[in-house]
Formats: C-alpha cells, structure tokens, sequence
C-alpha cells in the first residue's frame, strides 16, 4: 500500500516538475512584451494596412546580425526593446521606450522626424552599451555586474558598487568610454573626457608604470591595454581613488587628483579594450604590422606641451627652474620624497645634489637599472632637454640639512629606509633591492669593522639605494650615527674582530680556465641560494634573511674589492645564511676561481657602462 | 486529494480497491503527463527558435534612399531592392535552380553559375532555374524604414506602394 502510494505521489511530483521546466522554456517574458506591443502598435496605427501588419506579427527572437562593422555579433536586445525605433513610443515605459533622439549623437531632423546617424540594424546595440546581445532575459543580457565582464555602461550604477562612489559613477559622460571603442581618433570633439583621461594619463606619469598598447610600455605596474574589458567602472575608478583597495600588496600610489580626473582616466580607461569594434582583425594586423615597421614615437604630449630646452647649456637658473617645473608636473614626489613632498616608495631627493652628481643623475634617468640593477624605477620617455633640466634642478639640491644630534641625523636620512627601529623595515625599504641592512643584527653588525661602515655612509654602496652621504655628513657626524645605531639598535656591545687571513688581491690570474672550475665549484656549491643564474633567487633564497646577493648586479660586484668577496667566501658572513666556506674545503685557489668567475658575469656590463656612462653624458 | 476520494468512495464500495484505484489513476496520470509534456518539449526543441543566420525581417533603410529607378542588391542579406516611380519590390537573388548569388542588372537577373536569366521581375527567361525568383513582403515600419519580410513570400508583381 505504501508503496503505491508514494508511486503516486512520486509521479505526481514528476509530473509537476516537467510542467515548471516546460513553462519556463516555453513561455517568455518576452513573448508577453512583444504581444503587448503589437496590440499597442495597432492601435496606434493610422492605415489598415499599417494595422494588418501588426495583426499578423507574432512573438519570436528579434536579432541584429552585425556584419559589416567590425566582427560579426548578433544583438537580441530588440527582442525585449521592440519598440526602441518606434518613434510613437518615447515616453512608453521601459522595456518599450523609444532610444532618445540626440543631436550629440549625430542624429538630425528631417521634415520634423528624426534620423538616426547611428542606425541600429548596422551598428547593433552592444557596441555602445555592453552587456551580451545573444541574452534573452535581463539576467543574461544585463548581467549582475559583479561577475559581469562587460557591465551596462551610462545610468546603470549597480547595487553593490561602493556606495560613496554611487553618484560620482553616473552620468552621459560615462558613455564616452564606449563611442571610443570607434571613434578612435586622438582629440574626437565628442568624447571630451576620452581625451581628458588619455592626456592626464600621461601628465601623471601612468606611462612610467603602466602599459597600454601603442601609448605605452611600462613595466612596473599591470598591463592596462584591455582593462576596460576586464574590470567594470566601480573597480577602476577605486583602484586609481585608493589602489590598496582592491590590492593590498600594490605600491601604486594615492595621487592627488581631484574627482574630476579620477572620473576622466576612469572613462578612459574604461575604453581600453585591447581591439576596437571598429578595427577588423586584419585592420589591426596591418596595424601591428606598420608599428613594428617603424617604431610608434614616445608619447607625443611630452614633446608637445614642454618646451624642451636646447642641449647646449642652457642659463643655469632657468634650466633649474624649468626642471623644478617639470619635476612637480611629472608626479615624481608621488613616489620620491622632495622637500615637505613625500610619495613614500621610492628614495629622497632632498639633498640629491649632495649625493650624487650631475653625470650620475643625468645617466640614471636614461636608464635607471644601469646603475641600480634592481631599481624599480620607470624608464621615462622625456627628451633630452627635459632630462637636462631636471638634472640641472636635482643637482642643485645641494644645500645640506641643519642637522644636530645623531638621532636627528638618523631620523632625517636613514630611517626612511632602515626604519625607525633600526631593522631594515623603513617606510620604503620594500621597494628597495637590496633590502636596507638591519642593523639589530648583532651577528653581522659586531663581524665587520667600523671602517668599513664609515666607509659605506661615506661613500654609499654601489649598486643599492645607499647614497654616499659624504657631503652632507662630516666625519664626527658619520662616527656619532655609527655610535647612535650601536647603542639603540645593535645593542650587543661589540667584540673583538679577529684578523683574518685574506689576500687583497686575487693571487689566481684570470684565465677561461680559471673561469670553467669556478662555474664548477659555483654549481656545486652557490646555486642553492644564489640560484643557478647567480641573480640571487636560488631554491632557498626565500627562507633567507637577509637575501642572498644578487650577484648579476654588476654596480655592487664591480665596486667590491677582492678582499672583500675573499672574506665573505672563505670566511662567511655573520648573521646572514652565507657559511665560512674555508670549514667546507675551499682552498684560496678555489674562492680566487669563484671570484674570477663572479666577476667574468659582470665584465661585459662593467665595459659596456665604462663606453656607455661617458656616451650618455655627452 | 486521495483523502477526499476516500470519503466520496467509502459510502458505497469496500475502501481497500477504491483507493488502490485512486492511487492507480493518480500515478498513471502522472507518468502519462509528463510523457506528454516531455514528448511534446522534444518536438518544440527540434526546430530552433533563432539561428545566427541574417534575421528574416530587417530594416533596409528610408524609402528617400531608394529614388525611382532603383535595382541595387543587398550582399548580405541576399534580396535585390526595386523601385520604380512609387513602386518598390524586393525580390531574392538567390537562383532557384542551386543557391548561387545572382547578379542584378537593368535587364533582370542572372546567374553567374550554370547561366539561369530572369527578366525584370525574375520570371525566368532561360538557363536550368525551375522557378522564378520570389518576392518579399515590403513594409513600412513606425520609424519611416522600410522593412523586408523574407519569411513572407509575396506573389509576383504585387508591388508596394511609397
């Protein structure tokens, strides 16, 4: 008996559940507008045969098939906006409202009736406002933003966009990002914060970082040639408002923009979709193909908007103004620090003139990775005049800060970096490559001698961040912040340095063979930590603190003497993972290899700066 | 439902059949609707409700664009417009006799495969096509463009007035 029953009630349930599936696959919302909109249409109608037209009309999927106007798409929009060409029904409520007549869109009156100039039946709908044209309910067509690739653009602000940005998201302008996905041309009058946001895109310097096909090449930050295909206008507009928002680890920093701009580099990038609707594929092959043929010029508003000022040397003060001009247009404190200014990534340029000189400047903005090899800085590309400028403006930078106590000259010039406890975590020490030496390392800090401390606040590290600050600091004041961090951050009072059996100079001649055996004893031996491409990163470099050294960088290598790397080989270096090797069974001979070795990676940067420090200068 | 089924039947006949009968009824319904029901589904979903192909009713643009005198054909959408002083027509370019594009000339139409001629209106006047060309409902949409119907075969020479 139960058995029959639940039988029943089982087919029943079936029979319940095939008629909901059936209802849903077979009637449509749609159906029901487009019925609703016949009958509407009929009586509306002035002729008979206007009226037996609609009579015959029955419910089925309205599409656009776009061929001729970029890759083929079809648009089902107008199976839901069945009346949006229909004149008679402009003030109809939505889904049936006529789209509005604009003369900003081109659009004329003829004889008192409109025209479009956009005509729907050759252009579709989605090319300017998103969404999917094969969708046949809201939720498809539409999309629920969050998981939206292509969210409707203009007066849909969605409901989970943050709310502070709600009013600042909407708006006509937004749908400028879309007409640009045609209109493509550099200052098309119609799309005013296109432009806008292109420009302010390269006056605030998010060239430097950033790339986007065929304006620019940066590296440092993400690619942002289809950014607008990849994220809606809620997250593009936060990530330039406040860039932790969305990323924690990102180091882009706040700008000072005002809202004005933020919304003009948000709708702009929202037009970079990495293809344009208007370009066919074998357009935009042909185009790659030109581009390769004949490099694109560096972004031209740079070349346009300044005066670049002639290479012969120019009056002094005006060059150094001009460069201070440029120097606060360019955005560069939203990274460095100038005077009251800090961007908190990247170093101080307040005393710039003091510690370095115009060469090295001048070099260093053509190419900064050629003398800190791991610089994260931009390779911007200003002319020549612009760079002169600047340079003649940081290199005059040379008044010296009224310092007192070690502590004050600590708090003003190292702990930016080395951090306020002494530990090597300053505000922009994880910018830097080499990490700022943590001076609560007693190990190492109580292995080396004074001399050679005095010596790298003296004349910087080459290769790192550490500028020589011998002309800012006096040899008193050098030895007092040496004392200041022994006392406050070392703190182990410092032992007695063993005098170690170390060859000034290498005693084995360099040779290829000499060479082979230290690739030999280097794989067997260094490549756990300094990786097999000596750059530092090998397996076990990520557990090791502070990082095994990058031993491609060439600045640092070059400017180590060979006593140095001897002691360091043979003898280890305390309070860091690098071991005596001497306990391991390397001979003299052995390290003198390893040295020639180390050193043969970097000969041909050394000779290539050598040719090139001096071409560049001049 | 069985409950009250129960009720009803009780009066007269013993309870035990009645609503095995009941429950027998119930489950045979069940199976059989959504038999049905899905039978019925199957059928519907063998013909698609819209393919990626050209829609059969567009837009082709204002009669303004067509002045009389008037033979262009549309590539795309495979329909050849005619307009002769207040008259207008569209008519298919696509032979009857294997599918070939043909091509339109003052003179009427031919095909550039196995050498099928129509005249003007696309009867045929030679070549192997079997029948003539057909023609297209043509009417005038709310917005002013004219619009083609080629789900809707019109018999030759019912011309559309502008």
């Amino acid at each position: 008996m139960k058995m029959r029953l639940s039988l029943a009630i089982a087919s029943v349930a079936i029979l319940v559940v095939h008629g909901f599936v059936f209802y849903q696959q077979f009637f449509h919302k749609w159906e029901n507008y487009q019925t609703s909109y016949f009958d509407q249409a009929r009586t509306l109608s002035k002729t008979d045969a206007e009226r037996e037209a609609f009579a015959a009309r029955s419910p089925k999927i309205e599409q656009i098939l776009v061929t001729q106007f970029g890759s083929e798409r079809v648009d089902r929009c107008t199976t839901c906006h069945i009346a949006s060409d229909d004149p008679r029904f402009k003030d109809a409520p939505h889904p049936y409202k006529t789209h509005p007549f604009s003369e900003a869109l081109g659009d004329k009156q003829v004889d008192g009736k409109w025209e479009r100039r956009h005509k729907f039946s050759d252009i579709g709908c989605t090319v300017c406002h998103d969404g999917q044209g094969r969708g046949l309910t809201e939720f498809y067509a539409h999309g629920e933003d969050e998981f939206w690739t292509e969210p409707m653009l203009g007066y849909v602000t969605q409901e989970n966009w943050r709310p502070e940005f709600k009013d600042k998201l909407k708006g006509k302008e937004y749908m400028e990002a879309n007409c640009a996905q045609c209109h493509t041309d550099k200052d098309f009058k119609q799309t005013p914060m296109v432009n806008k946001g292109r420009d302010l895109f390269i006056q605030k310097n998010c060239y430097g970082c950033h790339r986007i096909e065929g304006i620019s090449n940066g590296t440092l930050g993400p690619d942002l040639t289809d950014v607008g295909k990849k994220w809606n206008l809620n997250y593009i507009y936060e990530s330039i408002y406040d860039p932790r928002a969305n990323s924690v680890t990102s180091f882009m920093p706040k700008f000072n923009l005002t809202d004005d701009e933020i919304k003009a580099l948000a709708i702009f990038l929202k037009s970079r979709r990495g293809f344009n609707y208007a370009e066919t594929t074998l357009d935009h092959y042909r185009a790659t193909l030109n581009k390769s043929q004949a490099p694109a010029p560096p972004p031209s508003t740079t070349t346009t908007t300044t005066k670049p000022t002639p290479t012969t040397t120019p009056a002094a003060t005006e060059g150094a103004k001009l460069g201070e001009q440029l120097i606060a247009e360019r955005a560069c404190v939203a990274c460095h620090k100038l005077g009251d200014k800090d961007g908190g990534i990247a170093p101080d340029l307040s005393f710039e003139g003091l510690i370095k000189d115009e060469k090295w400047i001048k070099a260093h903005f053509k190419d900064p990775r050629a003398l800190v090899p791991d610089s994260i800085m931009p390779t911007f590309a200003f002319t020549d005049g612009d760079f002169n400028a600047m340079t003649t403006y940081l290199a005059g930078l040379n008044k010296a800060p009224a310092l007192g106590s070690p502590q004050e000259t600590y708090q003003n010039l190292c702990m930016r970096c080395h951090g306020e406890k002494g530990d090597g975590h300053g505000q922009i020490a994880i910018y830097l490559d080499p990490y700022p030496r943590d001076f609560t390392n007693a190990g190492f800090m109580n292995s080396k001698t004074e001399d050679r401390f005095v010596n790298s606040i003296k004349n910087g590290v080459g290769g790192t961040s550490m500028p020589a600050w011998g002309k800012v600091l006096n040899d008193d004041q050098i030895k007092g912040v040496l004392a200041y961090i022994g006392q406050n951050f070392t703190k182990d009072a410092r032992t007695e340095i063993k005098p170690r059996d170390v060859p000034e100079q290498n005693p084995v001649a360099t040779s290829s063979e000499s060479i082979a055996r230290g690739e030999a004893i280097y794989l067997q031996r260094c490549t756990g930590c300094h990786g097999r491409k000596a750059d530092g990163k090998g397996a076990n470099s990520l557990d090791i603190l502070p990082r095994p050294r990058n031993l491609l960088n060439w600045q640092f290598i070059n400017n180590a003497t060979d006593k140095r790397l001897f002691e360091s080989i043979l003898y280890g270096v305390q309070g860091t993972a690098m071991p005596p090797w001497i306990d391991y069974g390397l001979t003299k001979e052995d390290v003198g290899d390893l040295v020639n070795y180390v050193r043969s990676l970097n000969q041909s940067k050394k000779d290539f700066m050598a040719a090139n420090l001096v071409a560049m200068c001049h | 439902m069985s409950d009250k089924h129960n009720a009803h039947d009780s009066e007269g006949n013993s309870e035990p059949i009645s609503r095995r009968k009941v429950l027998a009824w119930l489950t045979s319904m069940g199976i059989l609707g959504s038999g049905i029901v899905t039978l019925f589904s199957n059928l519907v979903f063998i013909k698609p409700r819209a393919t990626y192909g050209q829609p059969s009713r567009f837009a082709i643009g204002t009669p303004n664009e067509f002045p009389p005198g008037t033979r262009i054909a549309l590539g795309a959408q495979k329909v050849a417009v005619v307009r002769e002083g207040n008259k207008m027509a569209a008519i298919s370019i696509t032979c009857t006799h294997l599918g070939c594009i043909v091509g339109v000339a003052e003179t009427g139409f031919a095909c550039p495969c196995h050498g099928s001629r129509f005249d003007q209106d696309g009867n045929v006047t030679g070549g192997p096509a079997p029948k003539p060309l057909p023609w297209f409902e043509l009417s005038l949409a709310p917005n002013g463009q004219l619009e083609v119907d080629k789900s809707k075969q019109i018999t030759a020479g019912k011309w559309f007035t502008v």
